[in-house]
């Protein structure tokens, strides 16, 4: 690809992702499930369950207690981050596969590559705004604790893996979508079932180690455990499987999924199934 | 003339059915050429190989000189195409869509220049939910023609329109052509191709089975004649039915048998009813359809286009 090429594909990968947000911002149904499902959540489960947090097993006398919140605030982050990338895109691809929105627009020049930045930069803008939003009201309503520098940059980098990976996985899940009418069941089955395996509700040491070997292989998992040495006091790591935050592995399995998942998606995408 | 499209052999099956059946075509550039044809005779297949959605079986394809099936980006950059289902971004103006769409051509039109060509500047800051059916479709135009393309596909622009809003897509349509791009228009309504379009292909089964302009379709589909009368009912008629193949029976029971060579075929129908007992063939009729009326035919049952040959 030459230069004014690339200059070209970044410059409608923007254009695209400017209109999808127009467009998202524009329905008041999808915006709400979008942004206020997963604060819904925050503030149930904090307002419900205002226990405090055992302190793992060998980690001294000095570890603070942590509350609910702190605690939580990192997996409905992580269920915020698959929501807009896996959930509401898969869905939203699902249904323009087969109402013809996507054939119309494959009709025109936009390269396939500037369609798939837009719509990972509108799952990214819809990340930040939601994670924003839970942020303020966990620190305001909930008393969670703001990370420190180490903690900030490993947030940003999860979201920015993590976010795509989830994308990824929802433009692979519109191939298994018989229907537009099926979209909606067809991806929420998975990502309640990968939420309750991934460490978002439970830890994920209470899981058998079989599970712990299936949400390994999904991005969700990864997000979780990267997002709780974000929010939890380091000594809570002993709490993990193998009593380490694992970064560095997950920092591979999201790059695996974005690189291997998102090439292949691109290359068998379809952009119509309404005929 | 150079050729905005040639194609040789296309053919396209699904399954047992072949939709397109070794169809050649060779297309000018700078005219209007109309694929006529009933529902499910091929049209829409044919075009869609076109424009690069579907991939052919067999045959070569050139449109504007790129391989709809391998170039389709490159092709892309200067095609403008209007789908048979319309479906606009609901949240999105017509302004807006087009002002996006125009970001992907190299050298778009003004975004304000097609609102007035497609009569939408009134409605230019509507979201496209509020929009009509014919604002919706006016919309599709705007859209395919905004990139500048060399070539425009039509696929049934105006289906389900009522008499007025058809005369106005015409409208439309006349004036993105006037600009000197080439136009492939389907439709199953043979007053629009003879509004529209300088040349004709009509197709049938997956085959082109006529190609000209408007007076050749005419002196062609004028030629044949038409036999038909109302048996009685409770006559049995399958030995008729046996011999002439090409019979039609309508609605009302009415049969009626469409040939080259009246004088032969209604002296066999007299014997054969004679033979029954039959002195008076009911409601008999010998008349030659105009097009309008062999079009008709063809469209409601695709039997009917052939003239009668006894088997």
């Amino acid at each position: 690809m030459s230069a004014s090429n690339a200059v070209r594909t970044i410059r409608l990968g923007f254009a695209y992702m400017a209109l999808n947000l127009k467009t998202i911002y524009r329905q008041p149904a999808a915006l709400f499930f979008v942004v206020a499902f997963p604060i819904m959540f925050l503030v149930i489960f904090s307002s419900l369950l205002t226990f405090e947090i055992g302190i793992p097993e060998g980690a001294g006398a000095n570890v603070p207690v942590i509350t609910f919140s702190q605690y939580f605030v990192a997996g409905i982050m992580g269920v915020a981050i698959f929501g807009t990338s896996f959930n509401l895109l898969g869905t939203s691809l699902a249904i323009q596969q087969f109402d013809g929105t996507l054939k119309q627009l494959a009709a025109t020049p936009l390269p396939k590559t500037s369609f798939f930045m837009g719509l990972v930069g509108t799952a990214l803008a819809y990340t930040f705004l939601q994670l924003v939003v839970m942020l303020i009201l966990g620190v305001v309503a909930y008393g969670v604790e703001l990370p420190d520098a180490q903690g900030w940059l490993t947030l940003i980098w999860i979201v920015l893996l993590g976010v795509p990976a989830g994308c990824v996985l929802g433009i692979s899940i519109t191939k298994i979508i018989p229907s537009a009418n099926a979209a909606p069941a067809v991806i929420q089955a998975p990502f309640i079932i990968l939420q309750f395996i991934s460490g978002v509700f439970f830890t994920l040491a209470s899981l058998p180690t079989w599970l712990q070997w299936v949400s390994g292989i999904f991005p969700l998992r990864w997000v979780a455990q990267g997002l709780r040495s974000v929010f939890l006091p380091d000594a809570y790591k002993l709490a993990e499987p193998g009593m380490n935050w694992q970064l560095d592995i997950a920092a591979i399995v999201l790059a695996v999924w974005i690189v291997a998942g998102l090439g292949l998606a691109v290359l068998t995408f379809k952009w119509d199934r309404s005929g | 003339m150079t050729s905005a499209i040639s194609i040789r052999g296309v053919t396209k099956r699904y399954g047992a059915v072949t939709a397109v059946n070794g169809v050649d075509l060779e297309i000018e550039s700078g005219q209007v050429y109309a694929l006529l044809g009933p529902n499910g005779a091929g049209k829409t297949t044919l075009i869609e190989i076109l424009e690069g959605y579907r991939e052919r079986d067999a045959g070569e394809v050139s449109v504007l000189g790129f391989d709809p099936q391998r170039q389709r980006g490159e092709l892309n950059r200067h095609v403008g195409i209007v789908l048979q289902r319309s479906t606009p971004m609901e949240g999105l103006t017509p302004r807006e869509m087009l002002n996006f769409t125009a970001k992907l051509y190299d050298h778009p039109m003004n975004t304000d220049e097609v609102l007035e060509l497609v009569g939408l500047t009134e409605h230019a800051d509507r979201r496209g939910s509020k929009l009509s059916g014919g604002q919706k479709r006016r919309l599709d135009l705007a859209t395919s023609v905004i990139g500048n393309p060399d070539l425009i596909f039509l696929d049934e622009p105006t289906t389900g329109f009522d008499v007025s809003a058809r005369r106005q897509a015409w409208e439309v349509v006349r004036g993105l052509t006037a600009r000197g791009a080439t136009v492939i228009l389907t439709t199953h309504y043979l007053d629009e191709a003879e509004h529209l379009s300088q040349q004709i292909g009509m197709i049938k089964d997956g085959s082109i089975v006529f190609e000209g302009d408007m007076t050749a379709l005419r002196r062609e589909m004028e030629t044949g004649t038409r036999i038909s009368w109302q048996p009685p009912v409770g006559l049995d008629l399958s030995d008729l039915l046996e011999e002439w193949k090409s019979v039609r029976v309508g609605p009302d029971g009415r049969l009626s048998l469409p040939t080259q060579e009246p004088t032969r075929h209604l002296a066999r129908l007299i014997d054969w009813a004679r033979n029954r007992g039959i002195d008076e063939l009911p409601e008999l009729q010998v008349e030659r359809p105009d097009l309008e009326e062999m079009y008709l035919e063809l469209v409601d049952d695709s039997q009917a286009l052939e003239t009668a040959e006894p088997s």
